[in-house]
């Protein structure tokens, strides 16, 4: 099974990838609130810029724009 | 009136035709860099109809993002599976550089082009690269926590390591001429890098 994040576009190997780790749920855990639902756009997004700033250092707001792309590209959000 | 999905033997045809697409652009961005290939030059040299390109991907660009995705996410997955089977750095670094490697020539353009590339094919690259950075500092965390590695801050780590990748590949012609300089140096690269992450 490899389907990836209808959110973000994580590669979702394992059940445990799914949000509340339920191979039906086509969003990441990391996408999902804690009672397994799609978080909101802006907590995606949030959730993403972050991601990209720490990882590799981007500057908040270069991060952010990039979120912004990422997430235009998204079935989820498109 | 409910849409018709296309027979088997058609969906076949489809996916044959984006993939000879897709291997196509691959070779052609290598060879003449991205910026100077057409969606027509990528038609002919697949040998598909000019305007069957379009039904496949809307602009160039949505195909070399979807080329970035396909070879890097592959390798970007790879060292996901390492770092949970708790490889140690040394595996991850290599099967990083063994990604790398089997896309060299097209890597190539993307990094000395990465600042002109479209929006979308830019941050295709950019979260490609944040889940490796992302898995290397899983890796590198593991061996702080066992002694054998120092810390450092998770985004320099991977700066760190992407820098000198990318100045040895975008000089490869200095460094191993009409060689893949990431089989030939990757293992000296690797011991480098290591030896600077020794408590």
């Amino acid at each position: 099974m490899n389907t990836k994040c209808i959110s973000c576009g994580m590669p979702m190997t394992k059940a445990a990838d799914h949000a509340a780790g339920d191979l039906a749920k086509k969003y990441c855990a990391h996408c999902a609130t804690p009672d397994g639902s799609l978080k909101s756009r802006d907590e995606v997004l949030q959730g993403m810029s972050m991601f990209l700033a720490h990882s590799q250092g981007l500057d908040p707001s270069a991060a952010e724009a990039a979120a912004r792309e990422m997430m235009s590209h998204m079935p989820a959000w498109k | 009136m409910p849409a018709i999905a296309d027979p088997p033997a058609r969906q076949a045809r489809k996916q044959r035709t984006r993939e000879l697409l897709i291997a196509a652009g691959m070779r052609l961005f290598a060879q003449r860099g991205i910026a100077a290939v057409r969606m027509g030059d990528i038609a002919r040299a697949a040998r598909v109809a000019h305007g069957t390109v379009f039904l496949h991907f809307r602009t160039r660009d949505e195909l070399l993002a979807v080329i970035i995705k396909q070879y890097a996410g592959a390798a970007a997955l790879r060292i996901r599976e390492l770092v949970e089977e708790k490889a140690d750095l040394r595996h991850v670094l290599a099967a990083h550089l063994r990604g790398l490697a089997e896309m060299e020539p097209f890597y190539t353009r993307l990094i000395m082009e990465g600042p002109s590339l479209s929006p979308v094919a830019r941050t295709a690259l950019l979260g490609i690269q944040s889940a490796v950075a992302t898995h290397l500092a899983a890796a590198v965390d593991r061996g702080v926590r066992d002694g054998s590695l120092r810390t450092l801050p998770r985004e320099m780590l991977f700066n760190t390591w992407l820098g000198l990748v990318n100045h040895y590949v975008t000089n490869r012609d200095l460094f191993a001429p009409r060689k893949s300089v990431l089989t030939e140096l990757g293992p000296k690269l690797m011991t480098y890098f290591l030896s600077l992450l020794k408590p």
